[in-house]
C-alpha cells in the first residue's frame, strides 16, 4: 500500500500557508519525539504529524490544518488535535477565527473513548480517517495532507487493541473484543456504569436508571453462564464483571491489557491451525469459515439435483425446482437449535432452516439479531439480554438529540448539513409505511421512533448519512425490534452490507446493476440479448428491487419473510440477484413476446409490485442459484453488496473506498 | 379506452416538493397526505379531451431526491412534457430549479413542453417565493407557469390540461412527427397508425373502436 499521493493543493489556501509556516517540522514529524516541555510529567509524545487538517464545510478557505499527535501517558494513550493559529493580517479576522478554530481543538480524548477508526483511502484526494467514538458521535474526518494515516493506525496498534472489523475492512474497532460481553464493555462508555459488581452473588447494576428485571435475569444466569463459559476455549477468561470493575476502578486504564490477555488467551486455547499472527485469526475467522461452509453445503445440494452443464440449457431444465419450502421456523423447534444457555449449536443449520422457510413473527426479534450479527450465534441467553441492556443504556439517541438543541447559534451554522438530514428525515418518516397501523395516525409515536433511529444513523455514519430508502429499511426492523436501540444497532448490521447502495455517487447501485446483467446473461442469454436489443442493457427497472431489497413489491409480511431468506447468506449471499433473474424469467415470454420497450418494461415491472408469488420466486432463485453454481459466483464482481466481510490477511490492504 | 393520442409525461423536481400529491390529484381527485416517498419512479395516467379528442396522459411522477438523479434521468427520454415542480415554501427548491431545467433539457427532447409549477400555495402564510419570482424565471426559460395546490386542487386539473393543449398545438402546428415515438407521442385511433401502436395495452385493445 502507498500513502496516497498530494494531490493537487494549487487551490488550497490552508495547504499552502501550513506549507509556509513550517516544512521543517512536517518533515520530521514521521519520527518519533520525546516530549520535552510541553506535555505532562510521564506523557511521552508516540506520534506526531503535521498538516492534519479538516474541512469543516465545503469552502476550501474554511479548512483548519493542524497537528496531530498521540501522547502515551502510564499505560493510556490519548489523541489530540491543535489547530495553527492563523496567521492572517486582521486582527479582528484572527480573533473570529481562532474561537472558531478552538471549536475543533481536541485536547487528550483516550482510547478508552474510541470505537472505531474508518479509514478512506480515496482514489484521488487524501486520505483521511473517520474517529468514531464510543458515545456514537464521531469527529470530522482529519485529511492528512501529508500521508502518514498508516504509521497513525501502526503506532495506535501498538498501544491499544486495534483490529480490523470483520465486516469491513476499512475501519478498525479499538478494544473489540471476539465476544459480545466483553465488546459491550469496551465500547460502550463505562463512565456510565456506574457501579460494577465483582462477584457473581453480587447485582450487577447498570447506570442509573432501574432496569431491575432484566439484573435479575442477568444474575440468574450469571454463574452458570460464566462457568460454561470457561469450559469452552476460555479457562483463563476472568469473571467479565469482576473485569469491569477493575477498569472502572483504575479509570479504563487496564482496558488494552485486557484485552490483550483475552485475545492472546483465546487463540493460545483455541486455534493453533496454520495461521500465523493472531490478528490475522481474529479478522479471518469467521468469515472464512461462513464462505467454506457455504461453498461446502452448494456442492452438497448440488450434488441432489441434475445441473445443466450449459447454463443456456437451463430452460429445458425448468422442472429442476428449489426445495420445497417449509413452513417458518417454530419456536419448539428453535429450541432444538439452542443448548441450554442459548447458544446456537450449529448455525449453518439453522441458517439453512430459516433459508427454506423463515421464521415465525414471535421469534423475529432473536433471530434478526442473530442473522444481522448483532448477536453472536454463540451468545448465550443471558449476554444476549446482557446486551441489550447494556446497550440501551448507552442513551446515544438522548444525548444526540439534545445536542442539536444545546449547541449555541453560531455552531449551529456549523450544522447546516445536520440539520438538512434531519430535515430529509423529517420529511420521509411521516411517508414510510403510514397505510400500516404500526406507523398509523397523527403523532404516532413508532414515526418518533422511526426518525430517532434514522438521525441517530446519520450521525453514527456521517459519511453516509442519511439517504432515501433506508427509511423503508428501517421500518420493518423497528416493526420487529419495537426497541430504539435494538433496532438502531440491527440497522447498523444491516448497513454494514447494503450501505453502498446509498452511495451518494450510486457506485454500489451500479456495481449491483452491472451483477445483475451479468448474471442474466449467464442464466438467460435470450433475455438479455433481447435487453441489449431494445436499449434495457442499463436494468435500471430493476433500480427499486435492489435499493430497498424488494420491500416494495411485496406485502409488509413477505417482505420481512423475504429479508430473512436473503440474510441467511445460505447458498449465497446474493441471492436477491437470483430473484431478480427469477422475477424476469418468469415473465420473459410476456417481455419479449410484446416486444417491450424500456419504457414499458419499467412501467409493467413496477406494476409487478403485489402480484409476485415470493415461495414460487424463492424456489426459482434457490434453482438458479445452484444452476449458475460458480459461474454465477464467479460473474458477480467482489465487493457488490451485500458482502461478506472481506478476508484480509493484510493488515493494511489498500481498499477500494467504499463509503463516499 | 380508446384515445386520439397519448401523451408522456414527467414530473421532476427536489424532494418533497408534493409531485406524487400532485399527481394523485390529477388521477384521483383526493389528497393523501400519508402515501410513501417515491423511489424510482412511479406511474399515473388519466383521459381527458382536447379539442374534442380523447388524449391519454400517461405520467411519470419521479424520485425528487438528488442521488437518484444519475438513474431517474435516463426516464426523461420520450417525454413530452414536463412538469417542474417546486415548493413555494421552502426556498430551495425554488433556487434547484435551474439544474432541473439543464438536467432536462439535456435529456429529454428539445421540443418538450414544460410547466412550472409553485407548489402548496394553500399555505400562503408560509411562503419563501413569491408569485412574481415564479412568473420571471418562468418567462426567462420559456416556462409555462402556475401556482397550484395539491391539497386543495387548485389548478392542478388546470396545469396538466394546459400542457396538454400546448403539446396538441404543436402537433396541430406540425411541429412534431408524430410517428417518431422520441417525442412522447403516440398516435391512437383515427391518427396516423405508428408502426408500434400495438406496444401500449390501451392503445392495442381500444385499436380502431370509437369512444
Ligand atoms: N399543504 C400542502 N402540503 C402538500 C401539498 N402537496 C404535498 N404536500 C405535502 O408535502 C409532502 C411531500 O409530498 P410528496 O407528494 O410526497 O412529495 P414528492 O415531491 O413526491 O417527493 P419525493 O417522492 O420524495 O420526490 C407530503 O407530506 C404532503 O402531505 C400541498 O399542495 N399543500
Ligand atoms: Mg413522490
Amino acid at each position: 500500500m502507498q500513502e496516497a499521493e498530494l494531490h493537487d493543493l494549487s487551490d488550497d489556501a490552508d495547504y499552502a500557508a501550513s506549507q509556509q509556516q513550517g516544512s521543517s517540522s512536517t518533515m520530521r514529524t514521521d519520527s518519533i519525539k520525546r516530549s520535552s516541555s510541553n506535555e505532562p510529567d510521564g506523557a511521552e509524545i508516540v506520534y506526531s504529524k503535521d498538516n492534519v487538517a479538516i474541512h469543516p464545510t465545503q469552502f476550501v478557505s474554511e479548512r483548519i490544518s493542524g497537528r496531530l499527535k498521540l501522547i502515551k501517558q502510564g499505560s493510556s494513550l490519548f489523541m489530540t488535535w491543535l489547530p495553527y493559529k492563523e496567521q492572517n493580517s486582521n486582527a479582528k479576522q484572527i480573533e473570529k477565527a481562532y474561537v472558531d478554530r478552538n471549536l475543533y481543538t481536541i485536547k487528550a480524548v483516550p482510547f478508552t473513548e474510541v470505537r472505531s477508526i474508518r479509514r478512506h483511502a480515496p482514489p484521488l484526494g487524501w486520505q483521511y480517517v473517520i474517529i468514531v467514538l464510543s458515545s456514537g458521535l464521531a469527529f470530522p474526518p482529519f485529511y492528512f495532507y501529508n500521508g502518514g494515516v498508516r504509521q497513525f493506525l501502526a503506532t495506535i496498534k501498538q498501544h491499544v487493541f486495534l483490529v480490523r472489523s470483520a465486516e469491513d475492512a476499512s475501519v478498525f474497532l479499538v478494544n473489540d473484543f471476539e465476544n459480545p460481553l466483553q465488546r459491550t464493555f469496551s465500547s460502550l462508555e463505562l463512565p456510565r456504569l456506574v457501579s460494577v459488581a465483582s462477584g457473581p452473588s453480587t447485582p450487577i447494576s447498570v447506570g442509573e436508571s432501574p432496569l431491575k428485571e432484566n439484573q435479575e435475569r442477568i444474575n440468574g444466569y450469571e454463574s452458570s453462564s460464566i462457568s460454561q463459559y470457561n469450559g469452552r476455549q476460555r479457562q483463563k477468561v476472568h469473571d467479565p464483571t469482576r473485569d469491569i470493575s477493575i477498569q472502572v476502578l483504575e479509570k479504563f486504564s487496564l482496558v488494552t491489557k485486557f484485552a490483550r490477555e483475552t485475545t492472546s488467551q483465546l487463540f493460545r486455547d483455541g486455534h493453533s491451525n496454520g495461521f500465523g499472527t493472531f490478528e490475522k485469526m481474529f479478522d479471518s475467522q469467521p468469515a472464512q469459515d461462513d464462505l467454506h461452509k457455504a461453498s461446502n453445503n452448494a456442492e452438497k445440494v448440488t450434488d441432489e439435483i441434475p445441473v445443466a452443464s450449459d447454463p443456456l440449457e437451463f430452460d429445458k431444465l425448468s422442472l429442476v425446482w428449489g426445495k420445497p419450502r417449509q413452513p417458518p421456523l417454530g419456536s419448539e423447534e428453535w429450541a432444538t437449535f439452542l443448548d441450554n444457555e442459548g447458544r446456537v449449536m450449529d448455525s449453518e443449520a439453522l441458517r439453512k432452516r430459516i433459508f427454506y422457510g423463515g421464521v415465525e413473527h414471535g421469534l423475529r426479534r432473536e433471530v434478526w439479531g442473530l442473522l444481522l450479527g448483532y448477536y453472536a450465534y454463540d451468545s448465550t441467553y443471558a449476554e444476549r439480554e446482557y446486551l441489550r441492556t447494556i446497550k440501551s443504556q448507552k442513551c446515544i439517541l438522548a444525548f444526540l438529540l439534545n445536542y442539536d438543541f444545546s449547541i449555541s447559534p453560531e455552531q449551529a451554522r456549523r450544522f447546516t448539513k445536520f440539520r438538512e438530514r434531519k430535515g430529509l428525515i423529517d420529511k420521509d418518516v411521516v411517508r414510510t409505511d403510514r397505510a400500516l397501523t404500526f406507523y398509523d395516525g397523527d403523532d404516532n409515536p413508532n414515526v418518533n421512533l422511526l426518525r430517532d433511529t434514522l438521525l441517530t444513523y446519520s450521525f453514527y455514519n456521517f459519511d453516509l448519512g442519511y439517504c432515501q430508502g433506508m427509511s423503508d429499511l428501517m421500518s420493518p426492523i423497528l416493526f420487529v425490534m419495537r426497541d430504539e436501540s435494538e433496532s438502531f444497532w440491527c440497522f447498523v448490521q444491516l448497513m454494514e452490507r447494503l450501505g453502498p447502495n446509498f452511495n451518494r455517487d450510486q457506485s454500489g447501485m451500479h456495481s449491483q446493476l452491472f451483477a445483475l446483467s451479468k448474471l442474466a446473461e449467464l442464466l438467460d442469454s435470450p433475455l438479455h440479448n433481447y435487453f441489449k436489443q431494445n436499449d434495457c442493457l442499463n436494468y435500471f427497472f430493476c433500480f427499486r428491487w435492489l435499493l430497498i431489497q424488494f420491500k416494495r413489491e411485496f406485502e409488509y409480511e413477505e417482505t420481512m419473510r423475504l429479508w430473512e431468506v436473503l440474510w441467511t447468506h445460505y447458498l449465497s449471499e446474493h441471492l436477491h440477484l437470483y430473484v431478480c433473474v427469477a422475477v424476469l424469467k418468469r415473465y420473459r415470454r410476456k417481455i419479449m413476446g410484446e416486444q417491450m420497450d424500456f419504457d414499458t418494461l419499467l412501467k409493467f415491472i413496477n406494476e409487478l409490485s403485489g402480484h409476485i408469488k415470493l415461495d414460487a420466486i424463492l424456489r426459482d432463485a434457490e434453482a438458479l442459484c445452484i444452476c449458475a453454481g460458480e459461474n454465477g459466483a464467479a460473474n458477480i464482481p467482489p465487493g457488490t453488496p451485500p458482502s461478506l466481510p472481506i478476508d484480509s490477511g493484510l493488515f493494511y490492504s489498500q481498499q477500494e473506498d467504499e463509503v463516499l | 379506452m380508446s384515445y386520439a393520442y397519448l401523451f408522456k409525461y414527467i414530473i421532476i423536481g427536489d424532494t418533497g416538493v408534493g409531485k406524487s400529491c400532485l399527481l394523485l390529484q390529477f388521477t384521483d381527485k383526493r389528497f393523501q397526505p400519508v402515501h410513501d416517498l417515491t423511489i424510482g419512479v412511479e406511474f399515473g395516467a388519466r383521459m381527458i379531451t382536447i379539442d374534442n379528442k380523447p388524449i391519454k396522459l400517461q405520467i411519470w411522477d419521479t424520485a425528487g431526491q438528488e442521488s437518484f438523479r444519475s438513474i431517474t434521468r435516463s426516464y426523461y427520454r420520450g417525454a413530452a412534457g414536463a412538469l417542474l415542480v417546486y415548493d413555494i415554501t421552502r426556498r430551495e427548491t425554488f433556487n434547484h430549479l435551474a439544474s432541473w431545467l439543464e438536467d432536462a433539457r439535456q435529456h429529454a427532447n428539445a421540443n418538450m413542453t414544460i410547466m412550472l409549477i409553485g407548489n402548496k400555495c394553500d399555505l400562503a402564510h408560509r411562503r419563501a417565493v413569491s408569485t412574481e419570482e415564479g412568473e420571471q424565471f418562468a418567462k426567462e426559460h420559456g416556462l409555462i407557469f402556475m401556482e397550484a395546490s395539491a391539497k386543495t386542487a387548485q389548478n392542478v386539473e388546470e396545469a396538466f390540461i394546459k400542457t396538454a393543449a400546448t403539446i396538441y398545438k404543436k402537433i396541430q402546428d406540425g411541429v412534431f412527427d408524430v410517428s417518431n415515438e422520441s417525442y412522447g407521442i403516440k398516435v391512437g385511433y383515427g391518427g396516423i397508425p405508428g408502426p408500434s401502436g400495438g406496444r401500449d395495452g390501451a392503445s392495442s385493445q381500444a385499436g380502431g373502436c370509437c369512444s
